[in-house]
């Protein structure tokens, strides 16, 4: 495994140096991610393989940052980039996002997750936390709130115990897509079979009114 | 807000509502496919690679085979089922299909190659040939790992456009090489002048290039010479004749062969065929019957007519002349016995003169004319007479006399001077080898030698063709007897029944002469051989008298054989001898009868006698040497018996009348005796002749045992007296015999006394006693 994982990192790396030219520090955060990568035990390989993927940040700035922030977030735009389209190239799309605020600070979108062929989607919200890119954002499935036990009051998905280590130790060269990747996706592959047939969650064919509005506001959020 | 935040912005919208790929799992794809076949959507075979993970279509199969051999040219169907990942079999079937569809495409041996492929390779073939001059197509084949008969398939089309080169015998070469070896078989052809083996020819020139060549591998073919021989044979370019294929016969030589034929024959105008079997005319005879349809084919020759015609004329001229001509000589020398006895054959005048009875072929050569035999015989029987009446004169040694004589009559008749002693060794020689062939035995045999060696010598003494009969002559005295030999041979074989028969005339006509004289002389011989043979039995029974005094008794017996035995056997011998000799027609001459003959002559006289009186008589002579008288009549009674005298016995009365006669002619002999030492023995005979009544001879040695043997016989008176004559005479002897030539010596005067006592006293007084006893 690690050799696998050596052999990812170091080209993500080398492509970070070109877009920076700080030589120094971007050979510090490959050898950082590689640890990080190492140290992924939580996760399947097919995320492992496609955190991989993703480019990593280099800025490390919070919202109240100023240009600095700007930055950061042309960095999370790319990841973001990045990540979308190695989804779509392995056909597996599933999400949609756009920032709220011209700031950039806040988030909206949908997911969703097919399950017996049938695609059932969520809408999705974040806000950028004050302390990011220390604290990772806590990301917020609304139609789910009080389904679930692996939530948060406010809809806040509830996160594997790897997952806070291993954010800090890659600040900042986690993003949003990162949290993504190893949050969000790994979550709804294990809770929505459960909340489906637990029969908490409905398709929308299924069951009119509330499977609508959570369709209509995610429609909303994405337009 | 930036501008770039608001792109980025926009590309994440862009990649978000960008289309995603989709993707099925294999199952899912499988069974996707197995139900479209199953719907007939897909209506056509669908196959999959060796992986399992790919489907193909049949058609794209075969346009990858297409394109997989268009890129390499060639390829085996294992290496294209391995490079597509399609099974063999599916390979194969479409492969099958692609060659059948395109026919610049071939399928051999599980490999497919196309036209260009073969294009490639040629062209790369025509680079080594180039390069090395000449490829096999083993070698091509073994690189390609192809069928030597595919590469000639490949190459025949493509030779002389991509391929400059000739293919020959397994083997590729270029025209450069091809000229090349053109040039050295011609000039090899065009270098023969003499028939030859060509293999032998072209392994000559392999060894030639392999020198040159060195040890580069590069071998010619002997058909490839063959064969381009055969070119430069047909544009003309060498002449001559190939026979069997491999038989070359250059123009050039038959050309030589011809001319030298012709030349030969038309000098010579004749032709040997070993001449034309060294100049290698296989077939001579047929060879030139074919050229020269008016030739004559001899054994080993041949002719043109004109020596037949030459022979002609040269035998027609001898026979007119009377003279004898060999043909040998006339005709070329190479012409041998058979054949000339072939080409006279052919003479005209020849059978004119045979028939006619003219002329004889001796041999196979020698023409003689008649009338020259007749001289020769002529001359022959002349020679013979004069020779018979020389060899009677000359009996015992003919042929030691004989040379000189015939020398001499030899030197006369030839009219050049030629060196005596020459001649002389010549007809020697002749005569050597004659004898022993001729010798009947015999002095019959002898005779006839010499008779024959005459023919030798007439042939030599006519002067037949003056210079050409000297030539010969001188030839025959130089080289040996040999070339005369011959056609003498033949003449004295002819000649010599004729002259037997003349000769057995005179011998017949000379025996019934003969036949007069032997009967008279052996009436003559028995007459004296019985007076003999009476005599010596008389006087040998006079012997068993002193039988046991051996001393005497040998004497006696010598003493008889000496004065007795040795007169009759030299006349016996004599006799015999002279008989037969008459008895075979010679003449003998009477030659004196008297002389005693020495024991060695009488031993050739034996030898000359027939056989077994030969056998007998030489006993004869042997006892004649004895001691024994008695064995000594034997002998000579065998000797008469064999040679057909009377061997007379005595009997009682025939030997007292002998005795009588004896006792008287004693006696007369005694009165009338005067000697007185002679006188004693026939005194001693007749007193012994009284005493014994039988003859006794005694030589003067024996007389003093006789004495003594008649002592009892006698009376006292005469015995005294008798031995007193004895005793003196010994004396007087003895005087005699020590006497010198002195005359005053004693001993004379005592032998003259001893003689007068003798013939005084003793002689008339003994003569008294013995002729008064024996008148009593």
């Amino acid at each position: 495994m690690p050799r696998a994982g050596e052999n990812h990192i170091p080209i993500a790396g080398n492509t970070k140096v070109e877009e920076h030219g700080a030589k120094g520090e971007g050979r510090r955060a490959a050898a950082a991610a590689a640890a990080a990568i190492r140290s992924m035990e939580g996760w399947d390989r097919g995320t492992k393989s496609v955190v991989g993927e993703i480019p990593l940040l280099s800025t490390r700035a919070g919202p109240r940052d100023g240009d600095a922030w700007r930055q950061r977030l042309k960095e999370e735009y790319r990841a973001l980039i990045s990540y979308t389209s190695v989804n779509k190239s392995k056909d597996n799309d599933w999400f949609r996002i756009s920032a709220a605020n011209p700031e950039g600070t806040r988030w909206e979108g949908t997911c969703w997750y097919v399950h017996n062929l049938r695609r059932y989607e969520f809408p999705l919200q974040f806000d950028i936390p004050v302390a990011y890119p220390q604290v990772a954002p806590e990301i917020e499935l609304p139609t789910l709130d009080g389904k679930t036990h692996k939530m948060y009051r406010g809809g806040k998905i509830c996160l594997t115990v790897h997952f806070k280590p291993l954010w800090a130790k890659n600040c900042p060269r986690f993003g949003i897509a990162h949290a993504l990747c190893l949050g969000l996706a790994p979550w709804l592959a294990a809770e929505v079979p459960i909340l489906v047939d637990s029969g908490m969650v409905k398709h929308k064919d299924d069951e009119g009114a509330p499977a609508e509005a959570a369709a209509a506001s995610g429609s909303a959020a994405a337009s | 807000m930036d501008a770039e935040l608001l792109e980025l912005q926009q590309q994440l919208e862009a990649a978000q509502s960008a289309r995603s790929s989709v993707r099925l799992s294999e199952r899912n794809v499988v069974e996707l496919v197995q139900k479209l076949q199953e719907r007939g959507i897909i209506d056509f075979e669908l196959l999959h690679t060796t992986s399992g993970k790919e489907y193909i279509t049949s058609d794209h199969l075969k346009h990858e085979i297409k394109m997989e051999i268009k890129k390499r040219g060639r390829a085996s169907l294992v290496d294209l089922s391995d490079i597509l990942g399609v099974d063999l079999y599916h390979v194969e079937r479409q492969s099958q299909k692609v060659v059948a569809d395109d026919p610049s495409l071939m399928l051999i041996n599980g490999e497919i190659m196309s036209q260009s492929y073969w294009d490639i390779v040629t062209e790369e073939i025509n680079e080594k040939l180039q390069e090395h001059s000449q490829i096999a197509l083993a070698e091509i084949a073994a690189q390609l790992h192809i069928g030597s008969e595919l590469v000639v398939n490949i190459l025949l089309p493509r030779l002389g456009t991509i391929v400059k080169g000739r293919l020959e015998g397994g083997q590729l070469y270029t025209p450069a090489y091809v000229s090349r070896i053109t040039a050295m078989v011609r000039g090899a052809a065009r270098g023969i002048t003499v028939p030859t083996n060509l293999p032998s020819v072209w392994n000559t020139l392999q060894l030639q290039l392999q020198e040159t060549h060195g040890a580069s591998g590069v071998s010619v073919e002997g058909s490839f010479f063959q064969s381009i021989f055969n070119g430069l044979l047909k544009e003309g370019s060498v002449l001559g004749s190939v026979r069997a294929g491999v038989q070359w016969t250059p123009t050039v030589f038959a050309h030589a062969q011809k001319e030298s034929v012709d030349a030969f024959f038309s000098q010579n105008s004749y032709i040997g065929y070993e001449v034309l079997q060294k100049l290698a005319i296989p077939q001579p005879k047929q060879y030139l019957e074919a050229r020269y349809p008016d030739g004559i084919a001899l054994e080993a020759v041949f002719v043109h007519p004109s020596v037949v015609d030459m022979l002609d004329t040269a035998v027609g001229d001898a026979i007119d002349n009377g003279q004898w001509i060999d043909s040998l000589s006339v005709l070329p020398s190479y012409i041998s016995g058979p054949d000339a006895t072939k080409i006279l054959s052919l003479c005209p005048s020849l059978h004119k003169a045979i028939k006619s009875s003219k002329a004889v072929v001796f041999g196979e050569s020698c023409v003689f004319s008649n009338a020259f035999i007749k001289g020769v015989f002529d001359q022959l029987e002349k020679e013979m007479d004069s020779f018979g009446i020389k060899h009677s004169a000359g009996q015992g040694k003919p042929l030691n006399m004989n040379p000189s004589s015939e020398h001499s009559v030899g030197s006369d008749q030839l009219s050049d001077t030629k060196d005596p002693g020459d001649n002389d060794t010549s007809s020697t020689g002749v005569s050597s080898d004659k004898v022993p062939k001729k010798k009947r035995g015999k002095v019959v045999g002898s005779a006839k030698s010499v008779t024959l060696e005459k023919d030798d010598d007439n042939e030599k003494n006519i002067p037949v063709k003056g210079k050409k009969a000297h030539r010969k002559n001188k030839d025959a005295s130089s080289s040996g007897s040999d070339d005369i030999n011959g056609p003498l041979k033949f003449l004295s074989s002819h000649l010599r029944p004729m002259l037997m028969e003349s000769w057995m005339k005179k011998r017949n006509t000379m025996l019934s002469e003969n036949a007069e004289r032997r009967r008279h002389l052996l009436d003559n011989m028995q007459k004296q051989l019985d007076e003999a043979v009476l005599d010596m039995q008389l006087y040998e029974k006079a012997l068993d008298v002193f039988e046991d005094d051996p001393a005497t008794s040998g004497i006696l017996h010598k003493h008889l054989l000496r004065t007795m035995g040795a007169p009759v056997v030299d006349k016996i011998l004599r006799t015999l001898d002279k008989d037969n000799k008459w008895k075979n027609g010679m003449e003998v001459e009477d030659s004196e009868e008297n002389v005693q003959l020495s024991t060695t002559h009488r031993t050739s006289l034996v030898k000359d006698l027939p056989g077994s009186v030969s056998v007998k008589a030489q006993a004869l002579v042997e006892a004649l040497e004895g001691k024994r008288f008695d064995s000594f009549m034997d002998t000579l009674r065998d000797v008469a018996e064999e040679s057909g005298l009377l061997f007379k016995k005595l009997d009682k009365r025939l030997e007292r009348s002998m005795l009588h006669s004896d006792r008287k002619d004693l006696m007369a002999q005694v009165s009338s005796e005067n000697d007185p030492v002679s006188f004693l023995p026939k005194v001693v005979a007749l007193l012994f002749l009284q005493a014994y009544n039988k003859a006794l001879q005694a030589p003067g040695r024996a007389v003093g045992a006789v004495i003594a043997l008649l002592k009892d016989k006698l009376p006292a008176l005469t015995y005294k007296v008798l031995s007193d004559y004895h005793s003196t005479t010994v004396k007087l002897l003895a005087l005699q015999a020590a006497a010198t030539d002195d005359e005053e010596d004693c001993t004379s005067d005592r032998m003259l006394e001893k003689k007068e006592d003798l013939e005084g006293r003793l002689m008339p007084e003994l003569k008294s006693l013995v002729l008064g006893t024996s008148k009593e």
